[in-house]
């Protein structure tokens, strides 16, 4: 979030966020509506691109359906990128874009993007197993999955941001992680809800323990880090909340929440927000690996490790995703063949659960500085827990409910045939994905940070998370995961 | 507020020390934390995850 966030005053910021939320979640509900109609039998989103393995580039990509088979793998990326940008241009317009530069810039992002997500699906780097090798003829691979199409899209955005800070700079207008994982959260919904249908007791054990995120995050990891950062590194109570949230609990989220509602200066959130934002991509880039390396065995336990550690929602949760890959490829190659789709919805329920109280928690420590720390006529109001409620969870809980409803309450062919919607709405779920990571990527101007006195801010946040946010969230994973993994694949 | 404002205030802090309330914010999260993670691992150990 370098230097396009910095300069962007608090008010407008979190106006912003508000904003982006609500049109996370029309357009993600809009996505989910559209996919919902195939049910009936009428397909409105099956020209939608989808990316398999190669070798040859002619062969990589198809629409989503059969139907739209004439549309040819070209056909379909090009309806795709049409669609999306004028549903996003619209959506960025409401917010007060420049619709225009939007779309310049959405045009490049999509196109480098989805290129480099077409990258990460070739044979030699997504085949796994040695059958798949041996299908496409090929002697070895990375073993990357086709979601390494994400590593591949981060890396790209890095270099854009590091060696190419003007075009990154041309860019901005379209670089929004923020409104993409939201999307993509919204629309994960359905995905979730017809995982948790097929085994509807561990998914509501699952939720059950999604309380140990929350408990985690806001009672131990933020007094830990907020007294590091106060005691061992000397920051002054204005830089050390946000600082804490961000370390702690969702990243940008929830530095700017907690930062408005101590009353910081506008700078100091958004400052903390891009360290968030850098760190992200470093974890990103080693503990999907790291996952996949030590915790195979153990898939649940690395789902809600993910979620915990990793402090953005787009990262976490792209992140999570990843790291389902992995397992899952690692699982194929043992012999073991999971279900797909639990270790992410592990990672989104850890993940979403804690987003839940950022509302909360930021009006607890606005009410204790605006009456015991800084008292002034400014004192903190219940209202600002609903102001500050990031509402795009509210489109996830309407999907997931619609999605379970449809699942398990409605008529066996309705229930039949909406696996087949959820994987079609599934299909954009990836792809914001995709531009969250390059996104993310972009934002993250290693130069520039540091050029802007990030090196203690940096300490503080190294300390922390090596120091023990990743290995008590290990822990707490462990404790309530360990010896539970996802249903067999039948 | 110039950037190298910020840079500064950063690499040389004006020394805040911790405040009781802040003390006591840090203390009961903590307490309560810890507190509220023995129940759940209770909870986690007598209603285990259902397969």
């Amino acid at each position: 979030m370098s230097d396009v966030a910095i300069k962007v005053s608090q008010p407008v910021a979190l106006q912003a966020r508000l904003n982006e939320d609500w049109l996370a979640v029309i357009v993600g509900l809009l996505v989910f509506a559209l996919a919902l109609v195939s049910i009936s039998g009428t397909d409105l989103l099956g020209w939608a691109v989808t990316t398999s393995v190669y070798t040859q580039l002619a062969s990589a990509l198809s629409p989503f359906a059969k139907a739209y088979a004439w549309l040819g793998g070209g056909g379909a990326l090009l309806a795709t990128y049409a669609a999306m940008l004028v549903v996003l241009s619209a959506g960025v317009a409401s917010l007060g874009g420049d619709a225009r530069k939007f779309a310049l810039a959405f045009t490049a992002v999509f196109a480098i993007a989805y290129a480099s997500w077409i990258a990460g699906s070739y044979a030699y780097v997504a085949a796994v197993t040695p059958a798949e090798q041996q299908k496409f003829g090929i002697a070895w691979s990375l073993k990357l999955t086709n979601e390494g199409g994400f590593i591949v899209a981060l890396l790209s955005g890095l270099v854009i941001a590091n060696f190419f800070p003007r075009f990154a700079e041309w860019l901005k207008e379209a670089i929004r992680p923020e409104l993409y994982i939201k999307i993509a959260i919204v629309i994960l919904g359905a995905t979730v809800a017809v995982t948790a249908a097929g085994r509807l007791n561990l998914a509501s054990s699952l939720l059950l323990r999604g309380a140990a995120a929350i408990v985690e995050a806001y009672l131990i990891y933020w007094a830990v880090v907020y007294f590091v950062a106060r005691k061992w590194f000397g920051f002054s109570r204005e830089w050390s909340v946000p600082l804490a949230s961000g370390i702690s609990i969702c990243g940008v989220a929830a530095s700017i929440a907690t930062g408005g509602a101590i009353r910081a200066r506008p700078a100091v959130p958004i400052l903390v927000s891009s360290l968030v934002v850098v760190f992200a991509v470093v974890e990103v880039l080693i503990l999907p690996f790291l996952a996949q390396t030590f915790l195979w065995q153990e898939p649940l336990v690395a789902g809600a490790w993910i979620g915990l550690a990793i402090k953005t929602d787009g990262a976490a949760v792209a992140g999570g995703g990843i790291t389902e890959s992995l397992i899952m490829a690692k699982a194929a190659a043992a012999g073991v063949k999971y279900q797909p789709g639990w270790i992410l919805a592990t990672t989104a329920t850890v993940k979403i659960f804690i987003d839940i109280f950022i509302g909360v928690w930021a009006f607890i420590l606005g009410y204790i500085w605006t009456n015991h720390v800084n008292r002034g006529p400014d004192r903190a109001r219940p209202a600002e827990i609903w102001q500050r409620f990031p509402k795009f969870i509210l489109g996830f809980v309407v999907v997931f409910a619609v999605s379970l409803w449809l699942a398990l309450g409605s008529t066996p062919q309705i229930a039949k045939a909406l696996p087949s919607a959820a994987g079609e709405a599934n299909v954009f779920r990836v792809i914001f994905f995709v531009l969250t990571f390059f996104s993310i990527g972009v934002l993250s101007d290693f130069r520039k940070l540091w050029q802007q006195g990030f090196g203690k801010l940096a300490a503080v946040y190294f300390v922390s998370l090596f120091g023990f946010v990743i290995w008590v969230g290990l822990l707490i994973s462990w404790l309530f995961f360990s010896g539970f993994k996802p249903p067999l694949a039948s | 507020m110039a950037q190298s404002d910020l840079r500064n205030e950063i690499d040389a802090p004006h020394v805040e020390p911790l405040l009781p309330v802040e003390k006591r914010l840090i203390g009961w999260s903590l307490g309560l934390g810890i507190g509220l993670l023995i129940v759940l691992i209770a909870i986690n150990h007598f209603v285990p995850i259902k397969l």
